[in-house]
């Protein structure tokens, strides 16, 4: 076995010889005849500082189990990550493997600038019955895998105690429903001390896409062919941010957050509840004075309970030269050991089912089982080929809503003939 | 004008300048405030002018953050070799457009202007095209090669050739010398204040570059100061007082250039005359 | 400087003939020096141009051939022919932004004659600390933009700024400065005023500094005063620094994005919900947003076609006026 696995090594090297100092990709069928015994240098393309330690310290261990491999994490910064990795593809010199978030996909997916993952087999590198069911399908592409869930966000409330406190007000718990937070916001608001109740921004993930859902509406059709802007129950989701503002004045304005963002405001003490994703968890935690002050409860009830769920994926990029490795690097990620790794180091929630404990664990002042618990009524996050085309248009109209520059009525009939017109287009293949 | 010069006359203009400075350096000196707060304080209803106790942490943070030393030299290697080639081709090619007469000059010259008219972040992705296909990314030539050509250089230093008196060029090409040789012995110490101003212009956009690095470089050895900072933010959060702090430690370096260069700075650009 | 601007300056009154200036110019220009070896013209503008045509005319052109086409994300162009400037024409977004931007370059204009007022002060002669002037009002020149937008926010907070702050200690009501649609523009571009201020009065100072002071006094040998000095003077002499300055600030502001992007908050994730992002919007920031977000590049590559016709047209036009102002040696 041994012997085998030396001449393998060997005849694997002098194939990609002449590949691997430049930087020429190859996808030569040789790469993938041995198996597991590949030597190489693999790139992982991440964009959140936050999180390198952790992506570092993944790496350190996949080397450790396949000699003779090294794995580079890269960096790009959030700001320039796309339009560096776009181009990178283009020009066939994008990392083996990168992070991939659900907006994106789409786009990826269908220019065919990812690696299919097989699902099934001894060679899958990731069974869907490991993770929830749609972070698999957010990165399930026309019936194949692209990506594997690296980690999920869920959307929770989050209370300042001492606000409550000081207003007399008892903290939110699973029986909230829409009404219970309208009242209390507007208890909890004190205009004269520059105190709100709750923000209401134009934000999808931690607001509106929760809201929807809980109306009953919906954002997307299943088909991807149809925006659901114009459906009543839509419309009552959003009107809930709209009327907390400008109806029962517990929100601040939406210039004010457009000044100092909600979750800052949250920070300085000057906001009594926000809606935020579980990523924010750890940057709370890290401030021991907000720390003390903080908890988290789930999201107030509409017509049913439900928060949108998100979460980034690894992927292979096509035309890497080690696909093979880059596929073990995948699997190696989404196993046990790395997840649990991910989770500890407390920035995101490992996907893998089961592995998030350690996460709510390192921050046990925190209820975080809340954001774990949230899976449960979780509703996928809406994506298409182009999102960010039709993503843009939906912010641009619906702050007009926000603002008063338009009734909502206008604002999303708007948006739907703006959104339909964009999804028509990416069925002709125009993105 | 000269007779009521007297310093004692002048402090209604030190009253105006003063006020202006003051306006002026406020925002920056609120920069040198914020990078000494810790990030809970940077983000407090209402602000806090002074810090509550002035932390130095985020400057080390700076640090640890990125390889600050290799950064800071590449951003040397590649601010000096960008604004030497540029003195270099800028001026040749100004001189020749300045003082040769040869067809098709104004219509390259045009060509030249034309890149001036362009938004730079057209350039990123052909650009990037352009060194993967040399297979120049991450590499120091693929900071330095793009910047090397300037359009505004040449016209800068155009201006400043046709401003020079043209009696020594004259002279010296009647006794037999070639363009070449009148350019290089006679014009361009001629033009020491022109190149004087280039270089200062080039060397402080070349130390503030961002775009072109973060995209075409990956590995952050292998990039300069105003990149490496900008991958000190988080995807979610944004550690304001080290951004401040960082961004002041690159910025120093281009301060004591310009304090030391200014005077030789202005007479540079004076002599160029800004000629049409 | 030649001699004729010396006899020109010293009697002022001879400015209002330009025929005979333009006339003896013409003779001057002919007289000029020039080489005739014409290989030494292409050889010496070769390396420059070459670098110069190969990273960036030839990408303009390419640009120029993609705004006819649609445009993949990862390559691939189909000819769409002229679809691309058709929906551009009838697109509201472009027509606003481009008012923006409109607006915005005459604002930063509106700060030329700031730093010539400086460049003046500091020119008085016997004025001592100029150094330190200098060097702090070119000290917003060198920062990095990214600090610079992050403090701007702060102090333009509508909340917790030191300019409502400061304001309401005169009793006024400050607003929303950066979310609010009516002042996004003005208060954006007096950043932008901020930024430049200290680069064009080092331009404008080298300028002054190159006028030979016995002018002055002549001028005021013959009775003339400071302002009477200032009018006929100053202002003919500097009109070819002004004129560059000019120049390139229409140039520069009409190009103006990561400032803007910026200040607007457009790096954050949201955006768009900044009420004033519509108003604030100029035109690099919406072909930003097309190419490199919507996956729109061929509509982005039109945009800034559009946009580079427009800024050589104003500067042509720039070019053509001068004859009206400038005044050469």
């Amino acid at each position: 076995m041994r012997r085998r696995s030396l001449l393998a090594t060997a005849a694997a090297t002098l194939a990609a010889g002449p590949f691997a100092s430049g930087c020429s990709p190859s996808s030569s069928p040789s790469a993938s005849a041995g198996s597991g015994s590949r030597r190489g240098r693999l790139t992982y393309g991440v964009w959140d500082v936050y999180q390198v330690p952790a992506m570092e310290r993944a790496a350190r261990e996949f080397e450790r189990t396949r000699p003779g491999v090294t794995v580079d994490v890269q960096l790009t910064p959030n700001g320039t990550y796309w339009t560096k990795l776009r181009t990178a593809c283009t020009g066939g010199v994008a990392p083996d493997v990168f992070w991939m978030n659900g907006p994106n996909f789409g786009l990826y997916a269908e220019a065919g600038q990812l690696l299919p993952l097989e699902t099934e087999g001894s060679d899958a590198v990731l069974r869907p019955a490991d993770f929830p069911p749609d972070l698999v399908s957010l990165y399930r592409w026309k019936g194949t895998q692209y990506g594997a869930p690296k980690d999920f966000d869920t959307v929770a409330l989050w209370f300042n105690k001492e606000i409550f406190d000081r207003a007399k007000v008892d903290y939110p718990d699973s029986t909230w429903t829409w009404q219970t937070l309208i009242n209390n916001a507007q208890r909890l608001t004190d205009r004269k001390r520059g105190i709100y109740g709750v923000g209401a921004p134009v934000r999808a993930q931690e607001n509106y896409y929760n809201s929807i859902p809980q109306a009953g509406g919906w954002v997307l059709s299943e088909d991807k062919k149809r925006s659901g802007y114009s459906d009543e129950h839509t419309r009552e989701g959003l009107q809930l941010w709209i009327d907390l503002i400008h109806r029962y004045r517990a929100s601040p304005s939406l210039q004010q957050m457009a000044d100092t963002d909600p979750t800052q405001m949250f920070q300085s003490g000057t906001l009594a509840m926000t809606y935020e994703a579980s990523y924010n968890a750890a940057t709370f935690y890290a401030d021991p004075e907000l720390r003390a002050k903080v908890d988290v409860a789930p999201m107030p009830k509409g017509r049913r309970r439900a928060t949108v769920l998100h979460g980034l994926a690894n992927v292979v990029y096509a035309r890497t030269p080690h696909p093979e490795l880059a596929r073990e690097f995948v699997r190696f990620l989404g196993g046990e050991r790395a997840s649990l790794l991910q989770g500890k180091y407390g920035t995101a929630i490992p996907a893998r089912n089961g592995t998030a404990t350690p996460w709510a664990a390192g921050m046990p002042r925190f209820d975080l089982q809340v954001h774990l618990d949230a899976l449960d009524y979780a509703v996928p996050y809406p994506t298409s080929a182009n999102t960010a085309a039709w993503a843009h248009k939906e912010q641009m109209w619906l702050a007009k809503a926000w603002s008063g520059d338009d009734s909502l009525k206008g604002a999303t009939g708007s948006l739907t003939d703006a959104m339909n017109q964009l999804l028509a287009q990416e069925r002709e293949g125009r993105s | 004008m000269r007779e009521t010069n007297r310093e004692g006359r002048l402090w209604p203009a030190h009253i105006l300048l003063s006020l202006g400075a003051v306006i002026t350096v406020f925002p920056l000196l609120w920069e040198v405030l914020t990078s000494f707060k810790s990030f809970s304080e940077s983000v407090q209803v209402p602000p806090t002018i002074l810090p509550a106790h002035w932390d130095w942490s985020n400057y080390s943070k700076v640090f640890d953050g990125i390889p600050f030393a290799q950064q800071f030299m590449n951003t040397v290697v590649m601010a000096l070799l960008r604004t030497a080639a540029q003195l270099l081709l800028c001026s040749m090619a100004a001189y020749a457009f300045a003082r040769i007469r040869f067809p098709g000059r104004g219509a390259i010259f045009l060509g030249f202007l034309a890149v001036l008219m362009v938004p730079g972040q057209l350039f990123l992705l052909p650009q990037y095209q352009i060194m993967q296909d040399l297979g120049w990314l991450d590499s120091m030539q693929a900071l330095v090669v793009p910047g090397m050509f300037s359009a505004f250089g040449t016209f800068l230093l155009r201006q400043f050739f046709m401003g020079l008196p043209e009696e020594l060029e004259e002279a010296a090409r009647l006794d037999g010398a070639s363009p070449f040789t009148v350019f290089w012995r006679i014009a361009l110490p001629l033009a020491r204040p022109g190149l004087l101003a280039l270089g200062i212009l080039t060397f402080l956009w070349s130390w503030n570059d961002l775009m072109w690095p973060l995209i075409v470089n990956t590995d952050p050895a292998k990039m300069p100061l105003s990149a490496g900072l900008a991958s000190l933010q988080g995807a979610h959060l944004t550690e304001y007082p080290v951004l401040m702090a960082g961004s002041l430690l690159a910025t120093l370096p281009v301060i004591v250039v310009f304090v030391a260069m200014q005077r030789q700075f202005i007479q540079g650009i004076a002599f160029s005359g800004m000629k049409g | 400087m030649s001699l004729d601007v010396r006899t020109e300056t010293a009697v002022p009154a001879q400015r209002s003939r330009p025929d005979a200036r333009s006339q003896r110019e013409l003779r001057r220009r002919e007289r000029r020096f020039q080489h005739r070896d014409k290989w030494w013209g292409y050889a010496l503008i070769a390396p420059a141009g070459l670098g110069l045509a190969v990273f960036y005319l030839w990408p303009v052109v390419q640009t120029l051939y993609y705004s006819f086409t649609e445009w993949g994300a990862f390559g691939g162009t189909t000819w769409i022919g002229l679809s691309n400037y058709r929906t551009l024409v009838g697109d509201p977004e472009f027509w606003h932004s481009l008012g923006n931007t409109g607006i915005y370059t005459g604002l930063v204009l509106l700060g030329i004659p700031l730093s010539m007022a400086l460049a003046v002060l500091l020119n008085l002669k016997g004025l001592r600390g100029t150094g330190i002037y200098r060097t702090l009002y070119f000290l917003p020149v060198v920062t990095m933009p990214a600090a610079v937008a992050v403090v701007w926010r702060w102090l333009y907070n509508g909340d917790a700024g030191i300019l409502n702050h400061a304001l309401s200690l005169i009793g006024i009501d400050g607003v929303y400065w950066v979310s609010d649609p009516h002042t996004i523009r003005f208060a954006v571009a007096v950043v932008g005023v901020w930024m430049t201020v200290g680069y064009n009065m080092i331009l404008l100072l080298a300028g002054l500094q190159s006028i030979p002071g016995d002018y002055y006094e002549a001028a005021s040998l013959d009775g003339a005063g400071r302002v009477r000095q200032f009018f006929s003077i100053t202002l003919p002499l500097l009109s070819p620094t002004l004129f560059f300055t000019t120049v390139l600030s229409v140039i520069q502001s009409l190009q103006v994005f990561d400032l803007v992007y910026l200040i607007i908050g457009a790096n954050t994730q949201n955006a768009l919900q900044n009420p004033a992002y519509s108003e604030g919007q100029t035109v690099v920031m919406l072909f930003f947003q097309k190419a490199f977000f919507d996956n729109q590049r061929g509509y982005g590559a039109a945009i800034v076609c559009v946009l580079f016709v427009l800024i050589m047209a104003l500067t042509a036009v720039q070019f053509r006026l001068q004859k009206r102002w400038v005044h050469y040696a």
